[in-house]
């Protein structure tokens, strides 16, 4: 349920509202960044009507059920899609916010030149993971808080902003000290206790999709962060696991245009595990952003030969490069910038 | 195994290979291209040595493909395949549009769309006469009257006509009517059928299976070609997964691997490849920028009232407006629109 003021509606007429629904033992959660005030209302609400509770108050514009299951993330609950503003790098809305860099952190020069080489290109994200969750357990596990400061050097050194990925509760503190962006990668996407505290942080998430996650799954896990106060989400389109082993995994971009229309939450694909195979990341990566896409993440290795893991879908700076060409022509296309 | 020809080696050269794999108890397939000749040989259980053809006079190279599909693979014929469906390109630089309803309904309804459609910039009329509905009790298309229905908007739009085949049966009476064979995601493995189009002339859209990975999908179109019939177009149009809020997932990953893969033009279904009328420009939209030769789309003058797929067909409009956001990407991606 929601409630959504007239334009002109008093603080003093807010308040009340606020006041009226903690009456009802139910919980106020005001919608930031929404041109008029919304307030969601969170709790049991079953059997209550929303009219009959709200509609007659002062200020009140309208009270209504939330059609979806997830209600603080759909555009129902509100209509201006999201912008998160990351240190003065805005991830959402018009511009594509394009992030970059290995796979995962190996050394000082690595990702220094993999940093540098992504900012020259276009990129305003640097991706690095410092905390890798590799499917064997006798795989490169990643350089831990050594990589997260890594990473915070070649932020120092590029203006890039950090994007990594938390993998627990316990670690969470140490990687939201570094990062401008936490990463929940796909593996996690329904660890609820990690949900519930990132949602308890004031950082930004880039929320990756499971990889037999259904949209509205994805969208419930997404509610879950933000029902506990941190409305800085975005949503990372990965590929599913499907029958097709030609690929590593199938690209939904269905997704894109399915959840521009169900939330307000910016929508980012990855493309180096959404088809694992290296020449065709350019042309899935300009697919995604024709299909509507509001940022890509990109994995680029300074040497991919070389790379302790995903090198078979790293691109060389020099790839990258000519893939910034094309996805800019092609957000050019449809009206959009390429990084801000 | 693939024998390749010198750039200038005469017909007679060409002849003695062929002679020769004929006597050996293969089949030859010679593959004009743009630079050479090729010929592909299939039927070989294994044990063929290279160097038999190697020392003949005209022949630059003999190699063993290594996918299991021969034929269709880029190993074999390097250069992109363009069918030339009576003037119109399916494949090549040029974009092929196709649009239409999912089932010709009416004299009124085929016409009104079909003139809409070619208004707006597609060059192929899309469809269905036999219908494979999921449920016997639905509609299952006009059959013959529902041809003749095709053939007169052609006549009277010049546009070429794409309709589905169903059975061996009626293969004859389709093919009649029909400028490009459709064959059905159902019917992507129905290898009698397959067959039978390989022994005609006619350019074949064979549809992937919802459950076909592309190697499966690319077997099938080597059944085809395998039989003489080049003229074979794939289009994707969404798999089967575990996601309900879209009827399929269109696979675009698919777009990229099979223009390496294969030189048989790649076409997109974005209709059934989300389900939703919507969505259907945005990936239409992904589509050619994942490099597709071509698009079909489900059009009906009033979806609303359409006998079947009028959730994801789109008004005449709203194709008019995609058409205006396809050209857009197409330019950006260096392709034109016919």
């Amino acid at each position: 349920m929601f409630v959504a003021m007239k334009p002109h509606a008093s603080a003093a007429e807010f308040q009340a509202v606020l006041e009226k629904i903690r009456s009802l033992g139910l919980t106020p959660q005001p919608i930031t960044g929404t041109e008029r005030k919304v307030v969601a209302v969170i709790g049991h609400v079953t059997g209550l009507d929303p009219d009959d509770l709200f509609g007659s108050m002062p200020g009140v514009a309208e009270a209504l059920r939330v059609s979806q299951p997830f209600k603080l993330v759909s555009r129902e609950v509100k209509e201006e899609d999201t912008v998160i503003d990351v240190g003065g790098v805005l991830l959402g809305g018009k511009a594509i916010a394009v992030m970059a860099g290995p796979c995962s952190v190996e050394s000082k020069d690595q990702i220094l030149e993999a940093a540098h080489a992504v900012k020259a290109a276009g990129a305003t994200f640097l991706r690095g993971g410092a905390f890798k969750p590799r499917t064997s357990p006798y795989e490169f596990q990643g350089l831990r808080e050594e990589g997260l400061k890594l990473l915070a050097l070649a932020r120092e050194a590029t203006g890039l902003k950090v994007v990594t990925e938390v993998k627990d509760t316990e670690t969470l503190e140490m990687v939201a000290e570094y990062a401008d962006v936490l990463q929940i990668g796909a593996r996690n996407m329904q660890n609820y206790s990690l949900l519930e505290k990132v949602g308890a942080v004031d950082k930004p998430i880039l929320l990756k999709r499971g990889l037999s996650a259904t949209l509205k799954e994805w969208l419930m896990a997404a509610e879950y962060i933000v029902s506990k106060g941190n409305f800085q989400v975005a949503l990372c389109e990965r590929g599913i696991r499907t029958f097709e082993t030609m690929t590593r995994n199938t690209l939904d971009i269905n997704a894109v245009p399915v959840l521009k229309a169900l939330t307000h939450l910016p929508v980012v694909v990855d493309p180096s595990h959404g088809i694992g195979l290296r020449p065709h990341v350019p042309a899935i990566a300009r697919a995604g952003v024709a299909a509507g896409a509001d940022g890509l993440i990109i994995e680029v290795h300074p040497h991919p030969e070389k790379a302790l893991s995903d090198g078979h879908q790293s691109l060389t700076p020099g790839e990258f490069e000519e893939l910034m060409r094309q996805v800019r022509v092609i957000a050019g296309a449809i009206g959009r910038p390429v990084g801000a | 195994m693939l024998v390749v020809m010198k750039p200038h080696a005469s017909e007679g050269e060409v002849a003695s290979v062929v002679e020769r794999i004929r006597s050996l108890g293969l089949t030859a397939h010679p593959i004009p291209g743009a630079q050479r000749v090729a010929i592909g040989i299939t039927g070989n259980k294994g044990g063929l040595e290279p160097e038999i053809f190697e020392t003949m006079p005209g022949v630059q190279d003999a190699i063993r493909v290594s996918q299991p599909f021969k034929l269709v693979s880029r190993e074999v014929k390097e250069e992109d395949t363009v069918i030339d469906v009576g003037g119109v390109p399916l494949g090549g630089n040029t974009l092929a549009i196709m649009a239409g309803p999912c089932s010709v309904e009416s004299r009124e309804q085929v016409l009104e769309a079909a003139h809409a459609v070619r208004a707006a910039g597609a060059r192929f009329l899309r469809g269905g006469a036999y219908k494979p509905r999921t449920s016997p009790y639905e509609f299952q298309g006009l059959a013959e009257e529902g041809l003749e229905l095709l053939a007169l908007a052609r006549e009277e739009t010049g546009l070429k006509v794409v309709t589905e085949v169903m059975d061996v049966e009626t293969l004859p009476m389709v093919s009649e009517y029909a400028d490009v064979l459709q064959i059905g995601a159902r019917n992507m493995q129905n290898t009698s059928l397959l067959k039978q189009l390989g022994e005609i002339r006619k350019p074949v859209l064979l549809k992937r299976g919802p459950s076909a990975t592309i190697k499966e999908w690319l077997m099938a179109a080597e059944y085809i070609v395998s039989r003489g019939n080049y003229q074979v177009a794939l289009c994707e149009r969404g798999i089967r997964t575990f996601e309900t809020m879209t009827r399929n997932t269109l696979d675009l990953n698919a777009v990229p691997v099979l223009k390496a893969l294969t030189h048989l033009p790649v076409v997109v279904d974005p209709s059934h490849g989300i389900g939703l009328r919507a969505h259907v420009a945005a990936m239409a939209r992904a589509g050619i920028a994942a490099g597709a030769d071509g698009l079909i789309i489900e059009v009906h003058p009033h979806p609303e009232k359409a006998l079947s797929d009028g959730q994801q067909s789109l008004t005449p409009r709203e194709f008019e407006e995609l058409m205006r956001q396809v050209r857009v990407i197409a330019g950006a991606v260096g392709r034109a629109i016919a």
